[in-house]
């Protein structure tokens, strides 16, 4: 059977464009060329249904006696950690409610780097485009760091290079700025690549910054590159600056995100420039936007006195399991069989993929149908403004992540 | 389950019952004729109270993308307003734009059991309705915003007819589930993206080509001969610019005689007089309302102390971004179709321009004439939080307590103002008609906003006692749908509520250039842009109830 228009939840963008081939438990995404979300589909296909099974402590058992595990482990936890939210909405809506029951602490997989734009956003605010905005508007795109174009395939042919705009005009500056070689990029014609021969990519963005600023000078020394992007970004109409927060160190990420920040408003007082800032590749804008509605804060939240606190750098789930600061993980990973969760002194309840692989050092192990394939879901773009369907192409009997963190809320 | 409310004084403006002593009857989620109950039902003795329709607002910014990004900046409020759950109520915080589960609960606590959020984009319609879907306790329902979309302005630009851009905006409203289309700064959004910092009524936009009077005028007609019962919501031009009333009363006049409805007025009702060159307009602006019969209007009354706006208008959300406290601003361009912009503000009883607001607000209130036509707003958050209705219903209503607060404001305000001069209290039957009657009337809820036996039993009882603002913020019961989920200002059961929508028919066809639109331009197809009524229940979380669209 055929579906069109599906959505592939596998990078922030949410590409919704795919055609896909169900057989079965089989799934075939039709175009080849996709390779991310081709990735999705293939590590979608289920070819040994007996193994779908969930698992106590490696052992197959019934959902009930897996569920009835989990609140045991939950009703003797002393700290309680909810993780992986790599989930569509209503996992994530489960997730929270559960979290609140057990007053655990819930955090992102990519918790870590969510940090700095969470802090840039209550410190300042931002100036942002999404990615329609960006697709038709823009007539200078500057990307910091070749590697986004990694991380978000489609990005070029969707965003950066469409073939037509609603304006007419395709003719555009796309920059990108990097600290390596690239000889691809700098072979090819349609984009202009400077290797600058600097330590980092904060560092060209610092130097960025200082140009924008009231402080500047002509005798500062600045790379030539630099200001050459900076004279480029000056002369366009909307100007775009296209970032990944995951490429900058962890250490200097909030001040290298608010350096954008003030290079963005310094130009916004006599022009248009804006950011679009790229991330979501592990469903982490859809865990943000529910923890943000539902409690008011983004995350991490913990609920240690049953009423929602936010304290990024006490309640850091990736620090606090490290630490031994808490005795129970739910880790809640429906996207990918490779996200499972890291090795940590604690009993851990794994609510999954169906192809993950979880040994008997997994306490217990439910998997679950997959968002976009197996059930019905909504996840949230990197843009943080287009919330997307995810179809329900499949036929089996697994459960819903959702179904199953309500059976464990009910069992406590 | 049936129970007989006995013996209270009731305010039904929809029937003309002003204060007349009655029972009131529930039987399952109607209200019934009391009289027809089993003698042997539940019977409450509310002989010491009150009874009015449950409250609606009509204008309340509580869901979608612009008020997560308020949440988000306004970490210094949630820190210092923390909730705590219970066996009934989920956790939460804030108090100028609060959680959902939050949001919903103060709502019922105050006695509202419906609120219209006022600012959906059509790409953000989903999470609109899912942060709606997580407010528990009230119906909910969005106007869903044109007039800043490419797609529109395409079409005017190339002449489409008024039929043709009837169908759009009535495929508009079906595909993302709203129940009224809002205009926020016609054009003037689009304009920003290209660099214009202003646009007046009748100016030309240099990047679309028509002037915001043309947008405002075929919106206008649109909904109207769609035969949508609620108005075009009109978010006029030139926000916070004084001088701007001669805007708003040419933005009326760009409906030329057909329904219109201007919101949050009194941030569009500012003159030029005086050394500030700030001064109330109130009386042109209440002036021209009760001139023209299709206009009615909502305030945005602001109150003093810290709060945040959040709206679709970037161009004048970025003017006035320096004015903001804490310094700290968002902006942002969405999706060809429109944008948002959230800057705190901390309104002053001190500063002489928000004394001045807070007059003409006000001011705007006490001079048109007709209750039906004037509704009771805060254009929460952005006035102030919808917590503070109850204070408002108290300065409406007492005029010593008003003038009591007016003589603590800026001195250069008071001379400015001439509220004080104002003698007229609204009455119990005007707050019910402004609060319950008429914004039921202008939704089309045929079935709330009023006491008659077939209405939804969405009632809400208040103890009579001397501090008004007392008895309007803790009713003694509520109902939603015939449930007591509110018993002496607590919540007692929690109910979900519904979305209201409408679904105006269209030629199919539109469609056609729409999915060439979104194939050649957009980064969301058409089929994944629609939202139906099971991905309303089943992902959303929200049932739809549908309301007849009459044609004209």
């Amino acid at each position: 059977m055929q579906f069109k228009h599906i959505t592939c939840p596998q990078c922030g963008l949410l590409c919704d464009d795919l055609d896909v081939s169900v057989n079965d438990q089989d799934v075939t995404l039709d175009d080849n060329s996709h390779s991310v979300c081709k990735q999705f589909f293939v590590d979608a296909k289920l070819t040994d249904k007996s193994v779908l099974q969930p698992r106590i402590n490696g052992k197959p058992c019934t959902l009930n006696e897996a569920v009835a595990h989990a609140a045991k482990l939950h009703t003797t936890a002393k700290q309680s950690i909810i993780s992986g939210l790599i989930a569509d909405v209503q996992a994530c809506r489960s997730a929270f409610a559960l979290a609140e029951k057990t007053h655990s602490v819930i955090d992102h997989a990519n918790g870590q780097s969510m940090r700095a734009s969470t802090a840039i956003m209550q410190r300042y605010g931002e100036v942002r485009t999404t990615l329609a905005e960006a697709r038709n508007r823009a007539d200078c795109i500057v990307l910091f760091g070749a590697e986004i174009l990694t991380k978000f395939p489609r990005l070029r042919e969707r965003i950066l290079q469409p073939a037509e705009t609603i304006s007419g005009n395709t003719d555009r500056k796309i920059i990108i700025i990097d600290v390596v070689e690239n000889t691809d990029l700098a072979a090819d014609e349609e984009i202009e690549f400077f290797h600058l021969p600097l330590p980092n990519l904060e560092a060209a963005i610092q130097q960025l910054q200082y140009l924008a600023s009231p402080r500047a000078s002509a005798e500062t020394e600045i790379e030539p590159a630099i200001r050459a992007i900076h004279q480029q970004i000056s002369e366009s109409n909307y100007a775009v600056l296209t970032w990944t927060a995951s490429l900058f160190s962890k250490n200097t990420a909030e001040q290298t995100l608010q350096n954008l920040t003030f290079f963005i408003k310094e130009s916004m007082k006599t022009q248009r420039c804006v950011g679009l800032p790229l991330s979501g590749s592990r469903g982490e804008i859809t865990a943000n936007q529910v923890s943000t509605w539902q409690t008011g804060f983004p995350l991490p939240v913990a609920f240690s006195s049953g009423a929602p606190e936010h304290n990024p750098v006490i309640y850091n789930a990736e620090t606090m399991l490290t630490n031994s600061e808490a005795d129970l993980l739910t880790w809640i990973s429906t996207y990918s069989s490779d996200d499972t969760p890291k090795q940590y002194a604690t009993a851990n309840i794994v609510i999954g993929h169906p192809n993950m692989q979880c040994d008997q050092t997994v306490d217990v192990f439910i998997p679950v149908g997959i968002p976009g394939v197996d059930q019905r879901g909504l996840a949230c773009r990197t843009d943080a403004v287009a919330t997307l369907p995810l179809h329900s192409i499949r036929k089996n009997d697994l459960p819903s992540a959702d179904h199953v963190l309500n059976l464990i809320y009910q069992a406590l | 389950m049936a129970i007989k409310l006995v013996g209270a004084q009731i305010y039904d403006p929809m029937h003309q019952i002003d204060g007349k002593q009655m029972d009131i009857g529930i039987d399952q989620e109607q209200i019934c004729n009391a009289d027809a109950l089993a003698p042997d039902c539940e019977s409450i003795d509310i002989s010491d109270c009150i009874v009015m329709a449950g409250a609606i607002d009509l204008h309340t910014h509580i869901g979608g993308g612009k008020v997560n990004i308020a949440r988000t900046m306004m970490i210094e409020d949630h820190q210092a307003h923390i909730h705590h759950g219970d066996h009934q109520c989920r956790a939460g915080s804030g108090h100028a734009v609060p959680s959902t589960f939050t949001a919903g609960y103060r709502y019922a606590e105050m006695g509202y059991t419906a609120g219209f959020e006022p600012a959906v984009l059509p790409i953000n319609a989903r999470q609109a309705h899912m942060e709606m879907a997580d407010t528990p306790m009230i119906d909910k329902g969005g106007y869903v915003l044109l007039g800043n979309d490419d797609f529109l302005l395409q079409m005017m630009r190339d002449g489409a007819s008024q039929s043709a851009i009837n169908d759009y905006v009535a495929w508009v409203l079906n595909a993302s589930q709203c129940i009224g289309i809002k205009v926020v700064n016609a054009g003037g959004v689009h304009a920003f993206k290209f660099n214009q910092r202003r646009l007046d009524v009748d100016e030309v936009s240099t990047a679309s080509g028509v002037t915001p009077r043309q947008i405002v005028n075929v919106l206008s007609r649109a909904v109207y001969e769609l035969g949508v019962t609620h108005p075009l919501h009109v978010h006029a031009s030139n926000l916070g610019v004084p001088g701007n009333f001669e805007t708003t009363i040419a933005t009326m006049g760009a409906a030329e005689g057909v329904p219109i409805h201007l919101t949050h007025i009194q941030f569009h009702s500012y003159g030029t007089e005086g050394d500030m060159k700030f001064s109330s307009a109130a009386c042109e602006i209440a002036e021209a309302i009760n001139n023209n019969k299709n206009v009615t209007a909502d305030v945005g009354q602001i109150m003093f102390g810290q709060t945040v706006t959040t709206s679709g208008d970037t161009m004048m959300q970025y003017y006035g971004h320096e004015h903001g406290s804490p310094k700290k601003w968002t902006v942002m361009d969405i999706e060809c179709e429109m944008g948002c912009g959230v800057v705190p503000f901390r309104y002053r009883d001190k500063s002489f321009v928000n004394a001045l607001q807070w007059s003409i607000g006000l001011e705007i209130f006490l001079q048109v004439n007709d209750p039906w036509r004037v509704f009771l707003t805060t254009d929460h958050p952005n006035g102030a939080p919808f917590t503070s209705y109850p204070h408002l219903i108290k300065l409406l209503m007492n005029r010593s307590f008003r003038n009591d607060h007016l003589s603590n404001l800026h001195p250069e305000a008071q001379r400015m103002s001439n509220l004080s001069s104002m003698d007229r209290e609204y009455s119990l039957y005007e707050i019910a008609i402004m609060t319950r009657a008429a914004p039921a009337k202008i939704l089309g809820l045929a079935d709330q906003g009023h006491l008659a036996a077939g209405a939804t039993a969405n009632i809400t009882v208040y103890r009579k006692q001397d501090d008004i603002e007392k008895m309007f913020a803790h009713p003694a019961y509520v109902f939603k749908n015939g449930t007591m989920i509110v018993k002496d200002g607590k919540i007692i059961e929690t109910v979900k509520g519904v979305t209201h929508v409408v679904k105006p028919e269209y030629d199919k066809s539109i469609e056609k250039s729409l999915r060439t639109y979104f194939d050649k331009f957009q980064t969301i197809s058409l089929d994944n842009f629609k939202i139906s009524n099971d991905e309303m229940e089943e992902c959303i979380g929200s049932q739809v109830v549908e309301h007849p669209c009459t044609k004209p």
